[in-house]
């Protein structure tokens, strides 16, 4: 297991076909002096067929990342690819069709339709589209529901779900439509440890048996631990990357996080300065295997 | 608390607008009226001080019924009391009366007064020529002399009618006819529109005026009130006093111009109130379907700040306190909003009144409104009231919210909970009852007590509606959601649409409610109006078969006295009157007279006989089929006739004309008329010569009637010849029911502007709480075209729902109650005006559609980043 801090832009990740790419992506809001940076030129890729979480501190820019990494907002420079579209030069009715068909979203409040039934919300992004559900799409919601345990449920409306239900409900109108990436903002923040570990797993399982990419943003370290990568973000530029995270590598990444912000602040920094540290440890086995540090 | 109040009005700024509105144009509404009633009490005032010109004081009988000599009008005696009465100057009778004056066959009812004994009593004004000094002239207003076609020192025809004993018994009395030429001597203005009611006036001599009065009612010359001139000098009071203690003794009272002006003017607005108080139930009718709306507003407002009101309620604030807020704040907007609809109606009635100015309308028109103490407390106190009722539910269901949803997750319930049960059933009593009683007042109608019938029916029609409007949140939200299942076939937008329209039952049905009610009554007085029209003129059709009946009697054909045979109608009159625009169908008469021979053999003479060709008096005549019998061996005879000589349709006549005689069947018809008519051979038969004396003439717009027949008097002006027909009566009350039904729909449409209001206020709150799922909807691929087409969609439904309803309801209401009215003299024809039922449904859902475009434009602004936003 490999946990990176970065001080400078980290290289160019070289991989053959990520799902979603960023490029010098930059957001600014705000103009002259009290203009913020929130993203400051983020290249960062997140490959196919795996589940990746995005950490970071309170106003850190993971969650304007996400953003624009799923056409929600506009970039104010820069690229965004899912696929080999770049999300950044798409119009708004382009940008529809992109979340339609090859994005999915899973959120902190669920954010389900009171009046439609569990199935009837699993299904919407098909309805939307103006889908007829044929007998691969019906297989496809088959497996979904079986996968995520709700065959009792689809004819419940949400007020008569439980918040784990209804994000796993979330979870499965994120995934009918089969996209090429799904993004989840906090999808635990609003659940119980039992309900959300429950959602974790789902998330988990859907990747490595469904084949579904997942970037989720998250400040819990141990939902990030149910992720492949956890990537770090702080200052609206990516600040590490940990492959194979477990809890306390998490944690451990993002206390050199809060030191190396501390250095930086203290203006102990050169420029150009790169630290790796190999930590050891097999992938979530030790509890006290893993660690992040950071050199200066 | 007062602070916290307003700030909170502050964050809901725009829907307490929203609904503010609804308030102020009801407001308005009642301000508009209140205030143009006052308009018309100033100028009935002016007019009626402008009738007695400059005189000082006015002599009228008391209107004290214990005072002695009450109820004696003012005699000649009574006069030249008056006139010997130290101060007097002079003092002249009012009195009017009309005449009957013609000129090249045209001819005007004019209002005359005499030209007294002193000009300052007169309210007429000489502009030209002279005042009449003789009986037999007259001096006549400028547009009166035009019409006449006449001048100053030209003549007109005064045509005087005296009813005079009959020859044969003594009950039966004859109207006798004498005209009298009198000279134009000047031409008289009415400056301040003392007559502006009857259209101007003429002056006679004073003699002329008395005998003309004593014409029609006989006997001493009897007047209403006097008005008096005082000598130069002479002191108002004092002669007042001195004449109360002489004339004042025999039943009359003295008063000054202005009081006698105020007192007329409240004797005649007691009818101007019951107008005021008509157009108030109107006020009303918005009043209530604003209330609605802002019960609607207010009841999601608290919805949203469910959690506000919680967290007040943990930190110490009384059930009492936030009802009081909930409370203080409809009062104030009812106020503001009471404020602003007083004056937009004081502008309105202002603007009228400046637009009216510049109209010339001979009425005298105040140039600006005057506001009373009324005008101004009534808007405002009625606007404010219905405010703080319409917000009394609602306060009360700020007072149930727990302080322990503070804590909960802010997720609105989906769907509220079912309607209480003493609601539904109090709501089907109504039904039921109301019902009932229609059903009793048609039976009360049919049996020929219409004014008994109809109370109860109105009563039962209230009841019923009432309990209907009651009963909406079971029903409506039922309707809605049957169409919106319908609709969900249509995609996307309509799926989540219907959706949307029956998460909230109330809400939805309080909204389609305040449509339906104006709907209904629009439909209600449309179908009403179209069946009593339609009904009428089936009964005029009866009566009168013909639009335009001429008939120049019939011409012998070999006049005994030597002259000139006459010509009956000639070729070139009957060419010119099918010319006349308007004209659709002629049938020519040709008449002679036969000796009929009866059934029973007896025999008469100098029966008429019209020929008109079958196929030309068909087209001419209103009703079907009239003269389908009609053939050469068939005559049509008229009820009166056959009932007199027991003719039966199959029974034979026989004919004897001067060329010859002839044997025919009878068709009894109810042809209007006692002449027999024939086909033309059976007429050539009798009377070869016999020549075109009569037309029969329909008319293309029966709403054109009076220009069309104006326009066939001209043509016939030089040709002694009757004109009968219906044209006239049906163009006369067609207007009056197309008049008042346009007025009546205008009052009812300003409740069905508010109620539309009512749906642009619902729809944009649905997308304030709706504001994350919409976000949610947009992130997971929903487009902006497809969130617009949804609100859209909503408001349609809404909207239609709401109309639909109303017409149905309306055409139940319309029937019956046209029933109720018309059933006992026509036989009422149940009409549907398809036109205007679909017209009021067509503006409903096109507005209900325009009431979207707002709140969809702002919905489709929210960002779909908004969905990942937590409250």
């Amino acid at each position: 297991m490999d946990t990176t801090v970065y001080q400078t832009p980290p290289p160019v990740p070289e991989t053959s076909t990520p799902a979603v790419r960023a490029r010098s992506l930059t957001k600014l809001y705000g103009h002259g002096e009290g203009m913020v940076r929130a993203l400051d030129g983020v290249d960062v890729d997140f490959a196919a067929g795996q589940f990746t979480a995005i950490m970071g501190p309170s106003g850190s820019g993971k969650s304007t990342l996400m953003h624009l990494l799923a056409g929600l907002d506009t970039a104010s420079s820069g690229e965004a690819f899912i696929g080999s579209t770049d999300v950044t030069k798409l119009d708004d009715n382009q940008l529809t069709t992109l979340r339609r068909d090859r994005v999915g979203f899973v959120f902190q409040s669920f954010n389900l339709l009171p009046m439609f039934t569990a199935e009837q919300n699993i299904t919407l992004p098909l309805t939307l589209a103006g889908v007829k559900i044929d007998a691969d799409t019906k297989e496809w919601l088959a497996t979904l529901v079986t996968t995520l345990g709700l065959g009792e449920r689809l004819s419940h409306r949400p007020a008569e779900l439980s918040g784990g239900q209804q994000q796993r409900v979330a979870i499965a109108r994120a995934l009918i439509a089969r996209p090429e990436v799904v993004f989840a903002d906090e999808p635990t923040g609003n659940l119980d440890t039992r309900s959300g570990a429950e959602v974790l797993s789902f998330l988990r399982r859907s990747v490595r048996e469904l084949g579904r990419t997942i970037i989720m943003v998250t400040h819990d370290p141990a939902a990030a631990a149910y992720a492949d990568r956890v990537v770090l973000i702080a200052d609206g530029r990516i600040a590490g990357d940990i492959a194979n995270p477990t809890p306390e590598s998490v944690l451990a990444g993002l206390d050199a996080l809060r030191t190396f912000e501390t250095t930086a602040d203290t203006g102990a920094t050169g420029p150009g300065a790169t630290g790796t540290t190999g930590a050891t440890g097999a992938t979530g086995a030790t509890a006290t295997g893993a660690t992040a540090q950071v050199s200066v | 608390m007062f602070g916290l109040t307003l700030a909170q009005m502050r964050r809901s700024l725009g829907r307490l607008t929203a609904a503010g509105i609804a308030i102020v144009i009801g407001t308005a509404f009642v301000a508009a009226t209140l205030l143009a009633g006052e308009v018309l009490k100033r100028s009935s005032y002016d007019s009626v001080a402008a009738s007695f010109a400059d005189a000082a004081l006015i002599v009228r009988p008391t209107s004290d019924p214990d005072a002695a000599g009450y109820g004696s009008p003012l005699t000649q005696g009574d006069l030249t009391t008056i006139r010997l009465t130290d101060g007097v100057r002079a003092a002249d009778p009012v009195a009017s009366t009309y005449v009957v004056l013609g000129q090249g066959g045209k001819s005007v009812y004019q209002t005359v007064i005499g030209v007294g004994s002193d000009p300052s009593l007169q309210p007429l004004a000489v502009t030209e020529g002279a005042l009449p000094s003789s009986p037999d002239e007259i001096a006549l207003p400028a547009d009166v002399v035009a019409r006449l076609g006449t001048t100053v020192g030209g003549t007109v025809t005064q045509t005087v009618t005296v009813v005079v004993p009959g020859a044969g018994s003594e009950d039966e009395w004859e109207w006798e006819e004498t005209k009298v030429t009198l000279v134009v001597t000047g031409l008289v203005d009415d400056p301040n529109g003392a007559f502006s009611m009857t259209g101007g006036a003429g002056l006679l001599t004073d003699d002329a005026i008395q005998t003309r009065i004593s014409f029609d009612f006989g006997g001493d010359v009897q007047f209403r009130e006097a008005t008096v001139a005082l000598e130069d000098g002479a002191d108002v009071e004092s002669v007042r006093a001195d004449l109360e203690s002489t004339i004042g003794q025999l039943g009359f009272t003295v008063l000054t111009k202005d009081e006698a002006a105020a007192a007329s003017v409240t004797a005649l607005t007691n009818d101007e109130d019951v107008f005021t108080m008509t157009i108030l139930a109107f006020a009303a009718i918005a009043l209530l379907v604003a209330a609605l709306v802002i019960a609607n507003t207010f009841q999601v407002i608290v919805a949203q700040r469910t959690r506000t009101l919680a967290l007040l309620r943990c930190v110490g604030a009384s059930k009492r306190q936030l009802r009081s807020s909930v409370l203080l704040e409809a009062s104030l907007l009812g106020v503001i909003a009471s404020a602003i609809g007083f004056a937009l109606g004081a502008l309105l009635v202002q603007i009228t009144v400046l637009a009216l100015q510049r109209v010339d309308l001979d009425i005298p028109i105040p140039r600006s409104i005057t506001i009373t103490v009324a005008s101004v407390v009534w808007p405002l106190a009625v606007g404010t009231l219905v405010t703080v009722l319409a917000s009394l539910v609602p306060a009360r269901a700020a007072t149930r919210v727990a302080p322990l949803a503070a804590l909960r997750p802010a997720e609105l319930d989906g769907l509220s909970k079912s309607s209480s049960k003493v609601r539904l059933i109090f709501s089907l009593l109504l039904v039921v009852g109301g019902g009932a009683l229609m059903a009793i007042g048609l039976g009360l109608s049919a049996s020929s007590s219409v004014e008994f019938g109809l109370m109860t029916a109105m009563l039962g029609g209230a009841a019923s509606f009432v309990g209907v409007l009651l009963g909406a949140v079971f029903w409506v939200p039922k309707i809605v959601a049957g169409i919106a299942r319908l609709l969900s076939r249509f995609g996307a937008s309509a799926q989540l649409a219907a959706a949307n329209t029956v998460r909230n039952p109330r809400r939805t049905a309080a909204t389609s409610t305040a449509l339906l009610i104006g709907v209904t009554l629009v439909a209600m007085m449309s179908v009403g109006a179209a069946t009593a029209r339609n009904s009428l003129a089936t009964t005029l059709d009866e009566q009168y078969p013909f639009d335009v009946a001429i008939d120049a009697g019939v011409i012998s054909s070999a006049p005994d006295d030597g002259t000139d045979p006459a010509t009956g109608l000639t070729p070139a009159l009957i060419e010119d009157l099918s010319k006349v625009s308007g004209v659709a169908a002629m049938a020519q008469l040709s008449g002679t007279n036969v000796t009929v021979t009866w059934p029973d053999d007896s025999t008469s003479q100098d029966v008429v006989v019209n020929a008109v060709d079958p196929a030309a008096a068909a087209a001419a005549v209103n009703p079907d089929g009239l003269f389908d019998g009609l053939d050469d061996q068939t005559v049509v005879v008229g009820l009166f006739v056959a009932s007199a000589y027991h003719l039966d349709s199959g029974s034979t006549l026989q004919l004897a004309g001067v060329d010859g005689t002839v044997t025919v069947n009878v068709v009894v018809a109810n042809i209007g008329s006692d002449n027999i008519i024939a086909t033309p051979a059976v007429g050539r038969e009798l009377d070869g010569a016999a020549v075109v004396n009569g037309v029969w003439l329909k008319i293309t717009d029966p709403s054109d009637a009076s220009a069309i027949v104006a326009d066939i008097r001209d043509t016939m002006s030089q040709t002694p010849a009757a004109l009968t027909g219906a044209a006239m009566e049906r163009a006369a009350m067609q207007q009056v029911i197309d008049t008042i039904l346009a007025v009546i729909i205008g009052l009812l449409g300003i409740a069905v502007v508010i109620a539309l209001i009512g749906v642009a206020n619902t729809l944009s709150l649905s997308v304030l709480e709706r504001r994350r799922e919409s976000a949610t909807l947009r992130a997971i691929g929903l487009s902006r075209r497809q969130l617009r087409t949804t609100l859209a969609i909503e408001g349609t439904l809404i909207a239609g729902v709401g109309a639909v309803l109303g017409v149905l309801l309306g055409l139940v209401y319309g029937w019956i109650g046209s029933t109720v009215v018309l059933g006992s003299f026509a036989g009422v024809r149940l009409t549907v005006p398809w036109r205007d039922l679909v017209l009021v449904v067509a503006i409903a859902i096109a507005a209900g559609l325009l009431a979207s475009v707002l709140p969809a434009r702002s919905a489709a602004r929210t960002s779909p980043v908004e969905a990942l936003a937590v409250e």
